[in-house]
């Protein structure tokens, strides 16, 4: 099932709708800057693919230090190259919605930050994430020293049945005490 | 020269059981009772049973019985008293009485402040807990600027701390946890918040500090002459900041956010000053890491951070437009609206110095 770029039918809209946290408004607006995406050629085709070049250059994800994670999460690519469909980008949308709840935003979020996609947060992943907040420069990013102290108060903050690592449950758990985290974890067109 | 506490001091001293992770008794049975008892200060401890009971129980107490009410705990309970007192008809008398503090756990800022008063070097964690005990036991009374704070839903509350929108670090990070290294400041609910990091949209202005003038200390009982109404324009005298993005806004009349977070260099407790900070949008992430780590030592005003703006203000209105984010007020989480504050220099007592 799919969708052309020059129409959304009436149904497909209303089943979006259902299955998403987007309104009829939102998934219409993500169309038309979708199709913006697309050549010529695509534009007739079902189902395309935009490569995640073409997606990263949308204002919105462009200056997003997590843009690539973001592809890469929502991304149903068998090639696992962060190319969305149009379905994909709806996906992507919807958890960074206005209206998505605090457990699939934490959800995604985790996903996210785990770079290695091996379903918890271990020390490479915390790492990884940290440098990604800290820059390049030299006096923000943190010594080795600092690091490893930094990621030894995280795990002993969030790592609850001290495996090492942080799990999905356990990330949950943290995140629910940030009062903010909902209505900060968001893209919106 | 301060007059001190009436002796002999008989004081009520109100621990929350749950604070500093449920260590609150042990450090005060640990530490304090025997200095309490050596300095000859008669106490009862009143253990808090739920939200609000330190209110109520301020609201209908006999005051002529205490010399002095101390707090130990986090800054939660501190505020339940403040506004237990300022509910009460007698209210002028009752916000006289001396108010102490000793850090109980997670949210001591206005301990780590008044450790700091004390020109002493920063301490953390027991020692900043035998600070104040023995602040306490000097018996020494200062004044202490409270601010009101005016919410969309016409309620009007007192802070002794922060008025706070916007990113906020994690202020009540339990201290004593975590071995202490510069990098600290940061746990996972940080750096979800700087990953997450978003610009607010809304309207500041405030009334500036006229240089040069010293505020008045004679209690200036409410109502709050500097403000209009919340649906009434602010008075031409005041700033109203050009920018409408933000990605946060703190109001602070303390030294310290937190043990480990040195605000306002220069600060006192009754300098009749709102310092309000603000930061607007465009600042990067490791720019505003950089910021709250120069905190620690006080050194974020010397960052030369185009994006962060440092004003002294008695007054000040603040209306987010965005539909969603958060307002502390102290530290916990008040309705999201509009909002406008006004410092009453001195209106309450605290056992300093």
């Amino acid at each position: 099932m799919g969708t052309t770029a020059s129409q959304l039918g009436k149904d497909l809209l209303s089943e979006y709708q259902e299955l998403t946290f987007l309104t009829k408004q939102e998934i219409l607006l993500a169309h038309k800057r979708f199709t913006e995406l697309l050549t010529k050629d695509e534009k007739d085709l079902p189902n395309v693919r935009v490569p995640m070049e073409k997606i990263l250059t949308l204002p919105e994800l462009k200056s997003n230090p997590f843009r690539t994670r973001i592809c890469q999460v929502f991304s149903t690519s068998i090639v696992k190259d962060g190319s969305l469909t149009f379905e994909d980008f709806l996906d992507l949308l919807s958890a960074f919605s206005d209206s998505a709840t605090l457990e699939i935003k934490s959800h995604y979020a985790f996903r996210i930050f785990d770079f290695d996609d091996d379903g918890t947060l271990d020390c490479g992943d915390l790492e990884k994430l940290v440098n990604c907040l800290t820059g390049e420069t030299e006096d923000t990013r943190l010594t080795p020293e600092e690091m490893r102290q930094l990621i030894h108060n995280i795990l002993d903050e969030s790592d609850i049945d001290k495996d090492g690592t942080v799990n999905l449950s356990e990330f949950q758990h943290v995140i629910s005490r940030s009062p903010d985290f909902v209505s900060s974890f968001k893209i919106v067109l | 020269p301060r007059p001190p506490v009436r002796r002999p001091c008989r004081v009520m001293i109100l621990v929350n059981p749950l604070s500093g992770r449920g260590q609150a008794l042990q450090l005060f049975t640990g530490h304090l009772q025997g200095m309490l008892t050596e300095a000859a200060i008669p106490y009862t401890l009143v253990i808090t049973e739920h939200q609000n009971h330190a209110r109520e129980l301020v609201k209908k107490a006999d005051l002529s019985q205490w010399d002095a009410l101390v707090i130990m705990s986090g800054d939660g309970l501190l505020f339940e008293v403040i506004n237990g007192l300022m509910e009460r008809d007698d209210w002028q008398e009752a916000i006289q009485t001396p108010l102490g503090i000793l850090p109980g756990g997670s949210g001591n800022a206005l301990a780590a402040s008044v450790h700091h008063y004390s020109q002493s070097p920063p301490a953390w964690n027991e020692e900043l807990l035998l600070s104040c005990g023995f602040m306490l036991c000097k018996g020494l009374v200062g004044s202490l600027d409270l601010v009101s704070i005016h919410l969309a839903s016409k309620q009007r509350i007192f802070s002794f701390l922060s008025l706070a929108w916007g990113f906020v670090a994690d202020v009540d990070i339990e201290s004593e946890k975590y071995r202490h290294v510069g990098a600290i400041r940061f746990l996972m609910g940080t750096l979800v918040r700087l990953a997450t990091l978003r610009v607010y949209q809304g309207r500041l202005a405030y009334l500036p500090l006229i240089p040069n003038s010293s505020p008045t200390h004679k209690p200036h009982p409410p109502p709050d002459s500097l403000l209009p109404g919340l649906d009434q324009p602010v008075p031409e005298s005041w700033t109203v900041v050009k920018t409408e993005d933000f990605v946060l806004v703190l109001a602070i009349y303390q030294s310290h956010l937190a043990e480990d977070l040195w605000a306002v260099p220069g600060a006192a407790a009754d300098d009749g000053i709102i310092h309000l900070f603000y930061v607007t949008g465009g600042i990067s992430r490791p720019a505003l890491l950089r910021l709250f780590l120069a905190m620690e030592k006080g050194a974020h005003l010397a960052c030369g951070c185009p994006h962060l703006v440092y004003e002294k203000v008695r007054a000040l209105r603040l209306e987010p437009i965005s539909r969603q984010g958060v307002i502390t007020v102290d530290g916990e989480t008040v309705e999201y609206g509009p909002v406008q504050a006004q410092i009453h220099p001195g209106l309450a007592r605290l056992i300093y110095g």
